[in-house]
């Protein structure tokens, strides 16, 4: 099991490189740490919703843990919590 | 206007054009050719009125197009047989739907009842059994009968239903309740409104942020964003700075809709925007019923379902369709989805509108108008400017006489391309005809099929908007007149549907739209005896079939016994042939008993620039539409034959043409010349009948520009209009066809004044 840590900032500068993070870890399970996420922008959202259909096309597993605060607000804002967090997460919050 | 009122504009003109798709596709299935590809076609016409219907909130629109749809896309899956008489019944609802447009465009009204009932036909066309909807329905039909139910099952992963969809709504596990889904519509009817939102790649690379529009438009009220991601590509190929995903957010706010515009006034240009009020329900219910119908995925039907056994819901919340987004947290219609689920089979197309000014540019007719009179001036002036030069005897191969002659190129060049502009197919004049000929059928109980030929067919603009009267009421006189009833027709041994056929045409230098009809041809008997006893006409005249055709077109006559409110109204052809004439055309009927009637009308092509030969005749100045002259010759004294005590032929090459004195004709000189020592115009008239025309002498080509003799002065038989030359004169144009049949007409004009001053 792989782990992704999110840096703070998810914003413009920050979506080339974590493509770059997902594709590098592509091919195994993953897990997606999301604690740290103050900002999320419509970028790098894009960039995770296309790394789960990416991990679920593999059949591998793909999960978003521990999401901050902030994380859940912005995807939830987005219209995206049902995409990306699972479903206790989102069944949670809402 | 603003930007939504000019996209409502470029609805209503798709509006037209599927109005005519469909017309067009009703027709050839009427015609036996019901392959999937027209019904298909059929089907898109009124799903895209549908779909763009629902995005203006265009409620009544939206439900007749629903039903329509439903039934056409039973019909598309062969649920319910497309036979002849559903066809029928299909065509009559086009032009409901057709009504529905016109007022949701605020022309005129609907009226209720017949939209009404033709909206319980097509149901019951739909599904005779007047079952519960098929498929994937069932459940949901039943929560909305019994609204008591809690927690109707809409027990489907969003992952199956959302990878496609376009629109960006979507359906995702959850617990609706059905009290609170209509709670909900009731309490968000008033101040709800829809924002799309589709950023552009500089929004982001500018440092802007979605998040922070979302967040902005929150403050104004409770948003509910959803997300569509259908437009993201695979991570491998994914740009990570450009933008896929588009939002569609439904806000609650009593701002205004300038307040909503404020929140992106940053952004300007680099998002595009477009905020509706109300719930963006309607299309996607629309799109719910096309994913129910396309393929079986449980998912979309539901909640549209709801429509069908529960009107009575429907008309009470006419937005019946939120609660899914509305009464729970929204799930994105995005990608994570693995294998690809029958919903994804199921892509709709997204309406496109266009923004208005991006191929085509919409221009004020007047400033067109005000260009081609400009042209006009031009090409006088130039005219002129060639006679000065001319006169003061400069060489042709000069410098001088070669620019000239450059710019005549030009000019001419610079007219034709100005009155391409106007140039416009009859089409949208003949698309409005099918519906005449079904709507005068059903009055008069006659069977009609329209055929129509040559829509394609370029007329300047002002003529066009001009034609649909006459063209109109000669369709109505076909069938009232024309065409026998069923049973007659059945008796004479003739097919009981009679056909009209409607085509347009160029023929020299005019356009000739012709009405035919196969029903049972001019009564002459009858008209005759009409214009006598009516005192048009005396009875002892004797008159060749041609004039007793042409007795129908007398102000007062009318042959029908009792005016019926199709045709008669009162008025007879002669209104048509006013009309016409004031077109500077003409009109004329054939007839031939029990083989119908064809009525012809002629037009200029233009109403601007002709060329013509310049002629003399007995002192005037006359100029002759070239496209009528053949060929000029200066005949010899063998070749020309007397014909009776004052008329003579002039033998051309096999056969003999009459020889027409132009000079007398118009009655510029009482005798004639011996044609010999004048000029012979070998001219052809629009019925293709020849005739020599004798001028004094000729002048040359020249292109003139016509000035209407009727908006100055008059109608003058003969004279199609009037010109200004190179030397400042006026010259008057010759009506070619006018002068040949003054002159068949000239010998019983001593006996007859009367029909020659009605004619």
């Amino acid at each position: 099991m792989t782990v992704l840590s999110l840096p703070e900032n998810l914003d413009l500068k920050a979506s080339g490189p974590l493509k770059a993070a997902f594709l590098e870890r592509r091919g195994g399970a993953l897990e997606v740490e999301a604690g740290n996420v103050r900002r999320l922008g419509g970028l790098c959202l894009q960039v995770l919703l296309a790394a789960k259909t990416a991990w679920a096309a593999d059949g591998k597993s793909f999960s978003i843990r521990a999401p901050s605060e902030a994380f859940v607000e912005t995807t939830r804002l987005f219209g995206a919590e049902g995409a990306l967090l699972s479903a206790d997460i989102h069944g949670v919050q809402s | 206007m603003d930007e939504l009122e000019a996209i409502k504009v470029t609805f209503f003109q798709e509006c037209e054009e599927l109005l005519a798709d469909l017309e067009g596709g009703l027709l050839a299935m009427q015609d036996g050719n019901d392959d999937g590809d027209t019904v298909n076609a059929v089907f898109r016409a009124v799903h895209s009125i549908k779909g763009g219907a629902g995005a203006f909130g265009l409620e009544p629109l939206v439900r007749f197009a629903h039903v329509f749809e439903t039934l056409l896309d039973a019909v598309r899956s062969n649920e319910v047989p497309a036979t002849p008489d559903l066809v029928v019944t299909l065509l009559r609802a086009s032009d409901v739907l057709a009504d529905h447009v016109s007022s949701a465009r605020g022309l005129g009204d609907v009226d209720e009842a017949v939209s009404a009932s033709m909206a319980a036909e097509l149901k019951a066309c739909t599904d005779p059994n007047a079952a519960p909807a098929p498929a994937a329905a069932p459940v949901v039909v039943e929560a909305a009968a019994a609204p008591v139910i809690e927690a109707a099952p809409a027990l489907i992963g969003a992952d199956d239903a959302l990878d496609d969809d376009d629109l960006g709504f979507d359906f995702q596990p959850m617990t609706i309740t059905i009290d609170e889904q209509a709670a909900d519509v009731a309490a968000a009817a008033g101040n709800v409104w829809t924002v799309s939102i589709r950023p552009k790649s500089d929004l982001y690379r500018k440092a802007n942020e979605t998040a922070l529009l979302l967040r902005e438009l929150a403050r104004l009220g409770p948003i509910q964003a959803t997300l569509d991601a259908s437009a993201l590509p695979p991570l491998e190929f994914l740009d990570a700075e450009a933008a896929y995903a588009t939002w569609t957010v439904r806000l609650e706010t009593d701002e205004d809709e300038n307040a909503i515009r404020e929140v992106f006034e940053f952004v300007d240009g680099d998002c595009d925007l477009e905020i509706t009020r109300g719930e963006a329900v309607a299309p996607d219910a629309a799109l719910a019923a096309l994913l129910a119908g396309d393929a079986p995925a449980p998912a979309p039907a539901p909640v549209v379902e709801a429509f069908e056994p529960a009107p009575v819901v429907v008309e009470a919340a006419p937005e019946p369709a939120p609660a899914p987004v509305a009464a729970a947290p929204v799930v994105a219609a995005s990608a994570p989805v693995a294998a690809p689920t029958p919903a994804a089979a199921a892509k709709t197309q997204q309406i496109e509108v266009p923004g208005p000014g991006q191929s085509v540019i919409r221009v004020d007719p007047e400033r067109i108008d005000r260009l081609i009179d400009l042209v006009g001036e031009l090409v006088i002036n130039q005219a002129m400017l060639a006679q000065r030069v001319g006169e003061y005897g400069i060489a042709p191969s000069s410098n001088l006489a070669m620019g000239l002659d450059e710019l005549e190129q030009l000019t001419r060049e610079i007219q034709d391309s100005v009155m391409a502009i106007r140039a416009q197919p009859v089409k949208s004049v003949f698309q409005r005809m099918p519906r005449l000929v079904r709507e005068v059928a059903s009055m008069t109980g006659k069977q009609a099929r329209l055929v129509m030929d040559g829509e394609n067919t370029e007329v300047d603009k002002t003529v066009i908007e001009r034609l649909a009267d006459p063209i109109t009421h000669m369709l109505r006189n076909a069938i009232d007149h024309g065409l026998e009833s069923p049973e007659e027709r059945k008796a004479a041994g003739k097919n009981p549907e009679g056909v009209v056929r409607l085509a347009a045409l160029h023929r020299s230098g005019r356009i000739v739209i012709e009405v035919q009809d196969d029903g049972k041809g001019i009564n002459r008997e009858r008209v005759h005896s009409i214009a006598v006893k009516k005192g048009l006409i005396s009875p002892e005249l004797q008159l060749t079939d041609e004039e007793i055709d042409n007795l129908i077109f007398l102000p007062g006559f009318s042959t029908a016994d009792k005016i019926s409110d199709v045709s008669g109204r009162g008025v007879g052809m002669d209104v048509v042939k006013r009309s016409v004439q004031a077109l500077g055309g003409r009109i004329s009927i054939t007839s031939r008993p029990g083989q119908g009637s064809t009525f012809s009308l002629s037009l200029p092509l233009t109403l601007a620039v002709l060329d013509g030969m310049v002629v003399d005749v007995a002192g005037e100045t006359l100029v002759v539409p070239l496209a009528a002259i053949v060929e000029s010759l200066r005949p010899k004294p063998e070749e020309v034959r007397p014909l009776g005590p004052v008329g003579a032929v002039l033998a051309v090459r096999d056969s003999f043409v009459p020889l027409i004195d132009v000079g007398l004709t118009l009655g510029y000189r009482d005798s004639s010349p011996p044609p010999t020592e004048g000029v012979v115009l070998l001219v052809e008239g629009e019925d293709g009948s020849r005739a020599a025309l004798v001028a004094d002498a000729i002048h040359g080509q020249r292109q003139v520009v016509i000035k209407s003799l009727e908006q100055n002065y008059q109608q003058v038989d003969g004279v199609a209009a009037a010109t200004i030359l190179g030397d400042g004169r006026v010259a008057l144009i010759l009506d070619v066809d006018a002068v040949i049949s003054l002159r068949r007409r000239e010998p019983p004009r001593p006996v007859e004044p009367t029909l020659i001053a009605a004619e």
